[in-house]
């Protein structure tokens, strides 16, 4: 177990460290960015708003991506049982991702001064379209990255015809990457067509593609840490991906309802899309059944950690906070406001961010040939990520409730002066709880970059497991059921908290449903979150506890047939 | 939904089966989405807007050059840390942004916006000539000058030519006339009367709604030149530009200016005196600066009659220099 099986594995080593020094800085500049919104006179004229939040977000698109190629490369030839194809094009990959983020690092700083460097119609060094604001030098080759990518993987696979249905998620999920990406490498004149395009690249890519990237590769961490099979994961693995695609298609359409785009859109989208949590939740019991097959200790907890949160937050972040503001009545408020940066974060950093982080922490003790590693730093760390990232989600939830009833219901549009005072308690606990994340991301970066290189602590692995009762008690399905049932019940909150903007009383002047919902539900859904990770997470560490005693029960392995 | 090990999945059939349904999807989706672009939709085009002269695929693109959806937002589209700029054109009009945008440090007088409309060009967009008029068919620009006239913004002044500001102005007329099906909703109260909910301190909305009141008595005492050159800088927008230090704002700082030596664009130099100061009020574009754009200070010659320009001259002198 604690040995690779195949050489070339060991390339996901580089991508996983890259990774976390782009995480570092990502998480830097936002706090930079937080202190922008206490005072805005802040780096002004130097380093502008735009730039950083620019590098922010790009940033936080790169290490994702590099979580990604580093977990496809570890895990490649294990479904394959072969070496990786062409490992020189690997690292040629490598070498290229790094050139683009220092190369886009650089362009980006023109937007301060206006230049886009257009030529021939395309803006070729910066293109200021949120999400897409490389410039067409750097589209290309990362364009030409993907194809590598997407190559590596495809001649590393078996032939077509031994494909499991994880071979299946990853190779349509590679290919897709690539595809969807040229959606975003043309100047659109009309703003309406250009939205509808970019929102091809940035829905599809979350929701079509590093999703199924997502599910087929926690289903592949599943059975690589409970030893679960391979061939009831895959089958979870495809109804996920069905689900994702079937609802992911069509919901795009909740991106369509205000861009200039037709009324029927709001149809269409609100329907679809209030189906995309179905996905998630089949996602989220999975990792329950599979991590009750049997009541074994798990070896390695910071990578399950990891590994439940990225899942847990993507139901939470991505599934509840996304459905509250699915539908056109709760959209047309939350729209343009705070409310979607609390969901953009809990789910991008969540789903997509955490499973790189949990396929690190399964991976780098495994090639630095650790057997035994101190495993408290990197719990420490997770729940500073997780708290810190829950706490940011409802800093700046409340603060676009704030948002919505201050600019949209009274109409206020002065941000200096209305806006801004009226939103500062918020935009004063983003950066405290961005502070609690920073220090996770440090512990994460530190422990991860010398894991196997520092001197193993004295206590390692000393650490004693909690008694199998009350918070370490065996967690049941029913239990399970209680806890997502309570997530979506403060959910339901949320979405009635919006939609109440439309009331008469509420369009009077009058916050308080709003406020009181809000102030509920979103506190109510993150603690919610919050225990019941400490619950699943205590039952599974007072395992090592009960192996003395007899096993607890196996009986959960058989519920979801 | 589980297979078990063992078990017939009939994988394949399932796996066409679901490839069927998103091919039946994908091509309702691809149906409505050329329903959304048809031009009979009549949709706004930005090829068909222009504004006095000037393109609003122009402005789209110069929009994207400074990166402006990673402060603002534009159909809701962006960073929430400045205002949504959608339909901020049919709200302050074309004469308020022409002087909000060369110095967005500062927030426009009701001066620099009188001055904008000195430009037929720009009048003819707006529909109007005087600033009454202009601030009565604009109340959002009213209610700009009224709150926030001449105090710094939070946004940095950029470095935008005088084409660079038509065209964007161009661009965010374009947004405006567009159909965007209700979004975003219109307010049912005004949040400026509303005493609970407002944030502004009640002595500033009072201002507000009595913007002409100190003026009369401080009009009757008499006050030296440089002191009135100081507050027609001040209501003609001057000082949104110039800073009375020697910092560089968007245009050159007044401190220490005069008498000084200053070097022009085409390289010769001359002494900041009476009568180069005076011309450059006149006729801004005549003797460039070295380091500045031309096109960028409009000029004051309708606005300011040769008393009042000798006053700020005067200001100008009092701020130091040899």
């Amino acid at each position: 177990m604690f040995r690779i099986e195949y050489r070339t594995q060991r390339l996901s080593l580089r991508f996983f460290m890259v990774m976390l020094v782009l995480f570092f800085f990502q998480t830097a500049l936002g706090l930079l960015l937080s202190a922008q919104h206490l005072d805005p006179t802040l780096l002004a004229g130097t380093l502008n708003f735009n730039v950083i939040r620019t590098q922010h977000l790009n940033l936080a698109i790169f290490w994702v991506l590099c979580g990604f190629i580093g977990t496809i490369l570890f895990v490649g030839p294990l479904l394959s049982k072969r070496e990786l194809a062409s490992p020189w094009l690997i690292k040629f990959l490598f070498y290229a991702l790094l050139a683009v983020v220092v190369w886009n690092l650089a362009t980006q700083m023109l937007a301060q001064q206006g230049i886009a460097g257009w030529w021939m119609g395309q803006p070729l060094l910066q293109e200021g379209l949120e999400y897409l604001e490389a410039g067409r030098i750097a589209d290309v080759v990362i364009l030409i990255g993907f194809a590598i990518l997407c190559y590596v993987v495809l001649r590393t696979f078996p032939p077509v015809s031994q494909w499991n249905e994880i071979h299946w998620g990853l190779g349509l999920g590679v290919l897709a990457l690539t595809l969807v990406w040229i959606f975003g490498m043309f100047f659109v004149e009309r703003l309406d067509l250009q939205e509808y395009f970019r929102w091809y690249v940035v829905h599809y890519w979350v929701e079509g593609v590093w999703e199924v990237i997502h599910i087929s590769l926690v289903g592949f961490l599943l059975v690589l840490l409970f030893k679960a099979d391979v061939k009831s994961v895959g089958y979870a693995v495809f109804w996920g991906i069905s689900l994702v695609w079937l609802s992911g298609l069509i919901g795009n359409a909740h991106h369509y309802f205000w861009i200039g785009t037709p009324e029927f859109w709001q149809f269409w989208g609100s329907l679809f899309s209030a189906l995309e949590p179905l996905p998630l939740i089949f996602c989220f019991w999975h990792i329950y059944l599979d991590a009750h097959q049997d009541g074994k200790p798990i070896p390695n907890m910071p990578a399950f950690a990891f590994l439940l949160g990225s899942v847990v937050l993507e139901q939470v972040g991505a599934g509840i906070l996304g459905f509250t503001m699915t539908f056109a009545l709760t959209n047309v408020w939350s729209h343009g406001t705070w409310v979607t940066a609390s969901h953009a974060h809990l789910a991008l950093f969540g789903t997509f961010g955490m499973l790189g982080l949990a396929a690190a922490y399964y991976a780098v003790p495994i090639m630095r040939g650790v057997t035994n590693f101190d495993q408290r730093p990197g719990k420490l760390a997770f729940w500073l990520v997780f708290t810190g990232m829950l706490g940011l989600g409802f800093a700046f939830a409340i603060g676009g409730t704030v948002q919505v009833f201050v600019y949209r219901t009274l109409g206020l549009d002065w941000f200096g002066g209305d806006i801004g005072p009226a939103m500062l308690f918020s935009k004063a606990l983003v950066p405290l709880f961005g502070l609690v994340f920073a220090a996770g991301v440090c512990l994460i970066a530190y422990d991860l970059l010398t894991l196997g290189l520092r001197e193993p602590s004295a206590a390692a692995g000393a650490a004693e497991a909690p008694a199998p009762a009350g918070w370490g008690g065996h967690l049941t399905g029913w239990e399970t059921g209680i806890w997502l049932l309570g997530m979506w019940v403060f959910g339901a909150i949320i979405t009635l908290g919006l939609l109440s903007f439309n009331l008469r009383t509420v369009q009077e002047g009058n916050a308080l449903i709003p406020y009181v919902m809000g102030g509920t539900g979103y506190p109510g859904l993150l603690l919610v979150t919050l225990f019941f990770v400490r619950r699943f997470l205590r039952s599974l560490e007072a395992r090592g506890h009960a192996r003395a005693a007899p096993p607890v029960s196996a009986a959960a392995a058989p519920a979801g047939a | 939904m589980s297979c078990k090990p063992g078990e017939p999945c009939h994988e394949g059939v399932k796996r066409r089966r679901a490839l069927a349904v998103l091919g039946l999807m994908g091509i309702i989706f691809l149906a409505l989405s050329g329903v959304s672009f048809i031009n009979s939709r009549g949709q706004v085009v930005p090829s068909k807007v222009t504004y006095a002269g000037f393109d609003a695929v122009r402005g789209k693109r110069v929009f994207q050059s400074y990166n402006c959806m990673g402060c603002h937002t534009v159909v809701g589209n962006g960073a929430y840390f400045g205002p949504d700029l959608t339909k901020l054109y049919a709200g302050v009009g074309p004469a308020w942004l022409e002087a909000f945008l060369p110095s967005a440090g500062a927030w426009p007088t009701s001066g620099a916006v009188k001055l904008q409309l000195q430009d037929k060009a720009i009048a003819a967009e707006a529909g109007v000539d005087t600033i009454e008029a202009y601030l009565e068919k604009y109340p959002a620009a009213a209610e700009r000058i009224n709150r926030r006239g001449g105090k710094s913004t939070h946004m940095p002044n950029l470095p935008f030519s005088r084409d660079d500001v038509h065209e964007l102005v161009a661009f965010l007329k374009y947004t405006s006339e567009m159909n965007t099906e209700g979004w975003p909703p219109v307010p049912k109260v005004d949040g400026l009367t509303f005493a609970q909910a407002t944030p502004m301190p009640v002595a500033a909305r009072q201002a507000a709604l009595s913007p002409a009141e100190g003026a009369g008595p401080a009009a009757a005492t008499p006050i030296s030149a440089s002191a009135h050159g100081a507050e027609l800088a001040e209501e003609n927008g001057c000082t949104a530009c110039h800073a009375k230090d020697r910092q560089r704002l968007v245009g050159p700082g007044w401190g220490g200016l005069y008498g000084s030596t200053v070097k022009l664009a085409d390289g010769s130099s001359v002494v900041a005196d009476d009568a180069y100061l005076t011309e450059k009020i006149l006729k801004p574009d005549a003797k460039v600066v070295a380091g500045f754009e031309a096109g960028v200070m409009p000029s004051f010659a309708e606005i300011l009659d040769a008393d009042q320009i000798k006053d700020v001259v005067a200001y100008i002198r009092s701020l130091g220099g040899n």
